[in-house]
């Protein structure tokens, strides 16, 4: 492969005006590919207590997502709370209702679940299965909840559709409550939230939570969620969820994602403090001060440093932008798309520089981009050894995944500073 | 019936993926949704086998779906022959495009003017039956497709036919046999097929002496590569030390190769100790010996007879896959589709030697003593591939768990 090559496949940022259309692969043929939503609904799933995740789908299908559950303590294991409809040939010629229904009426004989998410797979789908209506008939003649989720792969592009999907059907859950003064967390999808800063700064200040979906939450609690005075979207894919919870029952909103530059924190604390009509607390002050300073001290050192950015728990663009504001430089950006939600900070990136844009998850042929880019970052999952045979540096994120708040920007440099640092020892090991 | 709350069995799709997985030189191209193939990467990593540069997938979108569209397709194989400049390319089906019909043996055909490699269309998208079909059928056109060309004559070699990587212990066991071979024959393995080969290999394997058989999927290979070519086959997967012993006079008898008697030798005195244990079933007042087999057709098959040569009763025998795709299946085993029977089954034994899966380790009470014989893992890992199941070593292994059984009982 020619990485020049590769490159003149992709758009810049600045080139992007159809994010649907001008957002390419780096190659026809990708490995690994992204996650399915299928998948997505499983992550969902296993946070919520009492529920069941019913899958109609292939052997295939329900043997990969089965296996992912099967050393889970959420889930229960091996006899846990995911199983399957396999469907056969027989079924894609006749349909799967008949057998969707028998195997309901054998999972109910053995257990008494609080509510089920039938979760329908590609197949199915383009079979055409009215799985709305199957999933209807099933909580009429059981008196249980049945949500269908469609997670076919083939309509979107990654797996997080799967996570919304199957929290927005949540809404089928809830019922009216007289509101209260606690919040909900929603989109929660990595971590405990009662580990954030976020949870520490609301709990001193005497602010319940109500319901945290999908992270952790009991089938009552999601039914009690229409209590809260604010919902908390913490990821885009809790969005859908609150704007039904808005409709139905006048909760406002607050999009306080992983974000890492302090003024966008600061902001979202505002926000959230104005609706609870609550004084922003005292001890922020300090968070924003160590926060602004962690920022500060890592800009002297990064500013320069180039990085390809693959895929953090942060918010891609964001984060992005944040980095270019340390300095450093963005070469290439995967990315899942860019939505309306990015544009200010596509705008603040594009005031630094204008990155190439491509699609995530194929790392064979960034290898070849390595040799043209010479990055000394690299963000994401990668194979380490390799990278460093390349002068590259991975900046290790993941434990991010479990933060909220100026927590999010401490960490993030640092781990820019420790990933920087090794990039510099690898470069003069190779002078050596 | 229809509610499956374990693993399923997997699909054609998936043994005809990690039979081709495992061959060097190639590269499969899944035409279908991403997140299959990304998703697969848990269960080939925990086969053992690698993916990267050897697996990718083309992604498939709504319009694709809707209006039949390949190109998608077809520029990835042009790319990838381009990148990797691999001998072959494996143009594998998903359960989408297998169910919209998308005709992968005529986009092989269109594209294969423009490229290297050549293309080879598998379009089982995992409905026409479980990994057993698939094996049979990824073996069967491999063969038709490699293996057809006279290739030169190589004295002293043999191929293994069936060796399949979601066997449990599958590369324990074609070590074993491959030992086995170059100390009673003096003959070394010209290609596994399929189990860490190469397209080179599979090219290669018309010039073996024999061929040896040890599943029934690899049957009509063996049968093709007779008749084409000539080529003996010795079919039957060695457990336990008689049988063993019976396999090697086999391959002596078709070759005219005298076998080793320092391998001989201890083979048979190893199954005349055997008789033992038919003794010590005599004794018993409360309990019979008796076990509950769950596995591969062939693993079942082999230790059921090795544990009746002790005295052993099998009371159940079921294999893990359909038996329809084989032509010969013993009578007393079992395939029990659903999971309801099994568990019922597996509840009610009572000190039983029980040989099976993880699942049916869960499932079994304390009285009874397990041996796994049988994929998928839960429990545990894969990493000894110097303790098989077959062969001498094999039998050492089933012999210790019966001996750990016989304790049990009174």
């Amino acid at each position: 492969m020619d990485g020049n090559e590769l490159l003149g496949r992709l758009k810049t940022l600045g080139k992007i005006e159809d994010p649907n259309k001008d957002i390419h692969g780096l190659s026809y043929a990708q490995f690994p590919g992204t996650h399915c939503p299928l998948m997505g609904a499983a992550m969902a799933v296993r946070g919520i207590r009492g529920a069941y995740m019913m899958i109609v789908g292939t052997d295939e299908c329900s043997y990969y997502t089965k296996h992912m559950t099967i050393h889970s303590e959420d889930w229960g294991g091996l006899a846990g709370r995911c199983v399957s409809v396999t469907i056969d040939q027989h079924d894609v010629t006749f349909g799967c209702a008949k057998k969707t229904e028998e195997a309901f009426s054998e999972l109910l004989e053995e257990v008494t679940p609080e509510a089920v998410f039938l979760v329908t797979t590609c197949v199915p789908e383009i079979i055409g299965d009215d799985f709305d209506a199957i999933a209807d008939s099933l909580s009429e003649r059981y008196g249980i909840p049945v949500m269908p989720v469609h997670t076919e792969h083939f309509k979107c592009e990654n797996h997080m559709p799967g996570v919304e999907r199957a929290i927005t059907a949540c809404i089928r859950l809830m019922e009216p409550q007289p509101v209260g003064d606690g919040v909900n967390v929603l989109g929660q999808r990595l971590g405990r939230f009662e580990d954030t800063e976020l949870y520490r700064v609301l709990k001193s200040a005497g602010v319940p939570v109500c319901a945290m979906i999908p992270s952790g939450c009991s089938i009552a609690e999601i039914r009690r969620a229409p209590s809260a005075k604010v919902n908390i979207v913490v990821n885009d894919i809790g969005m859908p969820l609150a704007r039904k919870m808005k409709a139905k029952f006048g909760t406002p909103c607050v999009f306080f994602d992983k974000f890492s530059d302090p003024a966008r924190i600061a902001e979202a604390y505002e926000q959230l403090f104005a609706f609870l009509n609550i004084e922003v607390p005292e001890e922020l002050t300090a968070l924003s001060e160590e926060a602004k300073a962690a920022a500060a001290a890592a800009k002297e050192r990064l500013t320069g440093v180039p990085f390809i950015y693959g895929n953090t728990p942060f918010r891609c663009f964001e984060a992005c932008g944040f980095m270019a504001s340390l300095g450093m430089v963005p070469q290439l950006i995967q990315c899942h798309g860019i939505s309306e939600d990015d544009r200010r900070d596509t705008e603040h990136i594009l005031q630094c520089a204008d990155p190439y844009i491509t699609q995530v998850a194929n790392i064979a042929p960034l290898q070849y981009i390595y040799d043209v880019l010479k990055p000394k970052l690299y963000l994401g999952h990668e194979y380490a050894a390799r990278l460093r045979k390349k002068g590259i540096a991975i900046v290790h994120t993941d434990a991010g995944g479990g933060m909220l708040g100026y927590e999010v920007t401490t960490y993030f440099t640092k781990q820019l500073l420790a990933a920087a640092e090794e990039a510099e020892a690898i470069g003069k090991e190779d002078a050596q | 019936m229809s509610l499956t709350r374990f693993l399923p069995t997997p699909s054609d799709r998936m043994g005809i993926l990690w039979t081709l997985l495992n061959i060097d030189g190639s590269v499969i191209i899944e035409y279908g949704p991403a997140g299959t193939t990304h998703f697969s990467m848990g269960l080939f990593g925990e086969l053992g086998i690698e993916q990267e540069n050897r697996l990718f997938t083309t992604h498939m979108r709504e319009e694709d779906v809707i209006m039949g569209d390949t190109s998608r397709l077809e520029n990835a194989i042009v790319e990838v022959d381009q990148n990797f400049a691999p001998k072959v390319i494996f143009v594998v089906a998903s359960s989408s495009s297998a169910v919209i019909g998308t005709d992968l043996r005529g986009v092989s055909k269109m594209v294969q003017p423009k490229v290297s490699a050549r293309l080879i269309a598998f379009e089982q998208g995992g409905f026409r039956g479980d990994y057993s079909f698939g094996i049979k059928a990824a073996y069967e056109l491999l063969a038709q497709s490699l293996a057809v060309r006279g290739a030169e004559h190589r004295p002293g070699t043999y191929n293994i036919l069936g060796a399949s990587s979601g066997a449990y212990r599958c590369k324990a066991d074609a070590y074993e046999l491959q030992r086995l071979m170059s100390e009673t024959f003096s003959m070394r393995c010209l290609c596994p097929f399929c189990l860490e080969t190469t397209v080179d290999c599979i090219e290669s394997m018309s010039g073996a002496e024999i061929n040896l058989v040890i599943r029934q999927e690899a049957l009509p290979v063996a049968q093709l590569l007779e008749k084409q070519f000539g080529i003996p086959y010795v079919f039957g997967a060695p457990y336990g030390y008689q049988k063993t012993s019976e396999w090697l006079d086999a391959i002596s008898e078709k070759l005219g190769r005298v076998p080793n008697p320092k391998v001989i030798g201890p083979l048979k005195k190893s199954a005349t100790e055997m008789m033992q244990y038919r003794m010590y079933a005599r004794m018993l007042r409360r309990d019979k010996m008796q076990a509950y087999l769950y596995g591969e057709y062939e693993t079942v098959r082999g230790i059921g007879e090795f544990l009746s040569e002790m005295g052993i009763r099998p009371t159940y025998q079921i294999s893990t896959h359909n038996t329809a795709p084989l032509s010969d299946v013993a009578e007393g085993i079992l395939y029990l589709p659903g999971e309801k029977e099994r568990i019922s089954i597996l509840k009610s034994l009572d000190h039983t030697l029980v040989l099976a899966d993880d699942t049916a380790k869960r499932l079994i009470s304390g009285t009874n003593t397990f041996l796994r014989i049988a994929t998928p893992l839960i429990d545990g890992s894969q990493v000894a591939h110097h303790m098989p199941l077959i062969g001498p070593r094999g039998a050492d292994m089933i012999r210790e768990a019966v001996d750990e059984y016989v304790n049990t009982l009174r």
